[in-house]
């Protein structure tokens, strides 16, 4: 229907490798990409604080660890913890005088460096035993950021973040804080999409498909391993700093602890492993969707006129948060990103999907 | 021993592949012993065997997956024995799987674009700036990589996931994939088990064909001697482990020792 592929021709190699070659999808993403632009003027700050500039790093986040697990297919439940790692390196550079500019990638190579130990695991252990090797780090990680003030900043392990300044200007403002968050989100987005046409990314997929198939076509898995683990951790790094620059503004152990690290994993997997839309969906089910609900019953009981103790009404949420993760992957394993797929497909060929089944 | 020990060992000067007393244990179990074998540069040379006979295992001690315990090997003239298999790739070996190796989840055009891996870069630096970077690279390999689409006919599949394609084409889009690579030497693990005998015809024409125009050698591993006797130059017979049988096809299957490890004893 909106999906059409008749009259698209390709005439060459360099139009063939497009990262959208379906006309629909190349407008519905410039369309998607304006809003992102105008947000700050078609929203209200509050939305656009407490709703979207989160979002946006979370999924930057997101799919660095999609990177590593629905790429390469190493499951990993550290991922906070390399996080942490970026946050607090960047913060410590920022205030001791570096500008922003290089502390976020200081940030990023001290994520790398440290994700990759993580790697140096994986290259020993598979699946089940990879999982608990990386919590296991999670734990060690928790453990130095809470016992060293040096680190966490003093008795109250908290630290504060310097202001802002990329490019010379100090960002303070709210609309200013969602652009770095929204650019760094484009930014990751790019490269993910860029991974899925070029060597590297077959050679990850390669390395999680068949490792012994994959050797014998000269792709060395323990490189491609650690070098997913580094990429990863990179963004993870960058991501865990601009959370802290822009949406936290004080850092804290408990921002980056062992469930968050799940929370991350929760969100690739709802969203798809593997699926760059389904990131954006699936940090939107796991961030957004608590607090929608949320709004919706306490809003649907003063309607009704219905009394409900607060105890239920922290609860309720939870719940239908908890069942909406178990009804998506029931319906489609592989997640909303793949949801998304089906519908597409199926509108591609609309009203002729006889003509697929 | 052999029909025709002489040929089959001869010298190893020129030769693309020279393995000399191979010997490969699991634990107590001598799964290769005292195998030796010489590829000429363009040969296509069977081996074959029953089950177990240890046919993959030296096809494994070759590229590297189980090194041999004893003996070495010689890739045109230069020790290979114990080399890592992304090394040996990297070498010129490639070689197809018994099992079917492709990578599910990708199309039939990226899976055979990785067999050209071993003549790319990729990089995370060459990726984030795709535009400036990899984009010249991935359309020279994309060229080369129809080309070899072409030759097996797999035009009209090349989008396709490779998932739930029919066996015959698998092995046909493996068999693309190890083309690509420009390996000098091919081994090929039963490329046609489980193919019906026009499928076996093309296959074995495809075969011919990479010999005449890529000027590939090939180990090709099969069980069906209608193929063997119709397109190797020579072959080996392995038996437990160990050499039975070399020489010239027509002759090595008429080997009294062949037809009982194939047929089981008092036939002759």
């Amino acid at each position: 229907m909106f999906y059409r592929l008749s009259g698209v021709h390709h005439a060459n190699y360099v139009s063939d490798s497009r990262i959208f070659k379906v006309p629909a999808d190349r407008n519905l993403t410039a369309f998607i990409f304006l809003i992102g632009l105008a947000a700050p003027f078609i929203m209200p700050s509050l939305y656009l604080n407490s709703y979207m500039l989160p979002w946006l790093i979370w999924t930057a986040a997101a799919l660095g660890l999609n990177l590593v697990t629905g790429w390469a297919g190493q499951l990993h439940l550290g991922y906070a913890a390399v996080m942490a790692v970026g946050a607090y390196s960047a913060i410590h550079a920022a205030r001791f005088g570096v500008p922003w500019e290089f502390a976020l990638i200081i940030g990023g190579l001290a994520s790398s460096v440290i994700g990759s130990l993580f790697a140096f695991a994986a290259l020993r252990v598979k699946g089940l035993y990879l999982a608990l090797t990386t919590l296991a780090m999670q734990f060690v990680m928790d453990w130095v950021l809470t016992h060293s003030p040096a680190i966490s900043g003093g008795s109250h392990a908290s630290l504060q973040s310097p202001t802002l300044a990329l490019l010379g200007q100090d960002i303070t403002s709210d609309t200013g804080y969602y652009y770095v968050a929204f650019g760094w989100c484009v930014l990751v987005t790019i490269f993910m999409l860029n991974l899925k046409r070029t060597g590297l990314g077959r050679a990850l997929v390669a390395v999680r498909e068949k490792d012994f198939a994959a050797a014998i076509l000269g792709v060395n898995s323990f490189y491609y391993k650690i070098l997913a683990f580094a990429t990863s951790s990179f963004i993870a790094g960058v991501s865990g700093a601009l959370l802290v620059a822009t949406f936290f503004f004080l850092a804290a152990p408990e921002q980056f602890s062992v469930n968050v690290s799940i929370q991350v994993l929760a969100m690739v997997i709802v969203g798809g492993l593997g699926s760059i839309i389904g990131s954006y969906f699936g940090v939107a089910l796991i961030l957004l969707v608590p607090g929608l609900v949320n709004g919706i019953v306490a809003g649907g009981s003063e309607a009704l006129g219905m009394q409900i103790n607060v105890e239920t009404l922290a609860h309720i949420p939870n719940a239908v948060y908890g069942a909406l993760i178990v009804i998506v992957l029931l319906i489609e394993p592989l997640g909303l990103g793949k949801l998304y797929g089906n519908i597409r497909d199926y509108l591609m060929v609309w009203p002729f999907d006889q003509l697929r089944k | 021993m052999t029909t025709n020990r002489k040929t089959e060992t001869g010298d190893g000067d020129g030769a693309i592949l020279e393995c000399r007393g191979i010997e490969r244990r699991f634990g107590g179990i001598v799964a290769v012993t005292g195998v030796d074998l010489v590829i000429q540069p363009q040969e296509i040379f069977g081996l074959v065997g029953p089950n177990g006979s240890g046919k993959t295992t030296l096809t494994n001690a070759i590229t590297g997956f189980y090194p041999p315990n004893e003996g070495t090997v010689r890739l045109a003239g230069r020790d290979i024995t114990g080399t890592a298999p992304h090394k040996v790739a990297k070498l010129g070996v490639a070689r197809t799987f018994q099992n079917l190796a492709l990578f599910n989840g990708m199309s039939v055009l990226d899976n055979i674009l990785l067999g050209r891996h071993i003549h790319m870069n990729p990089g995370v630096i060459r990726t984030a700036l795709y535009w400036w970077a990899a984009q010249r690279e991935e359309i020279e390999n994309r060229k080369i990589v129809e080309e070899v689409i072409e030759f097996l006919q797999l035009e009209s599949i090349r989008h396709e996931l490779v998932d739930g394609l029919p066996i015959g084409l698998k092995k046909r889009v493996e068999l693309a994939r190890a083309l690509v690579a420009e390996p000098e030497m091919l081994i090929l693990d039963e490329p046609m088990a489980g193919m019906n005998q026009e499928e076996k015809g093309y296959m074995s024409r495809f075969i011919l064909d990479a010999r005449a125009e890529r000027g590939v050698s090939v180990l090709l591993i099969e069980h069906h001697m209608d193929v063997i006797i119709g397109i190797c130059d020579r072959m080996l017979a392995l038996n437990y482990g160990e050499m039975i049988a070399s020489g010239i096809p027509r002759e090595v299957v008429k080997d009294p020792r062949v037809i009982e490890a194939y047929v089981g004893g008092s036939h002759g």
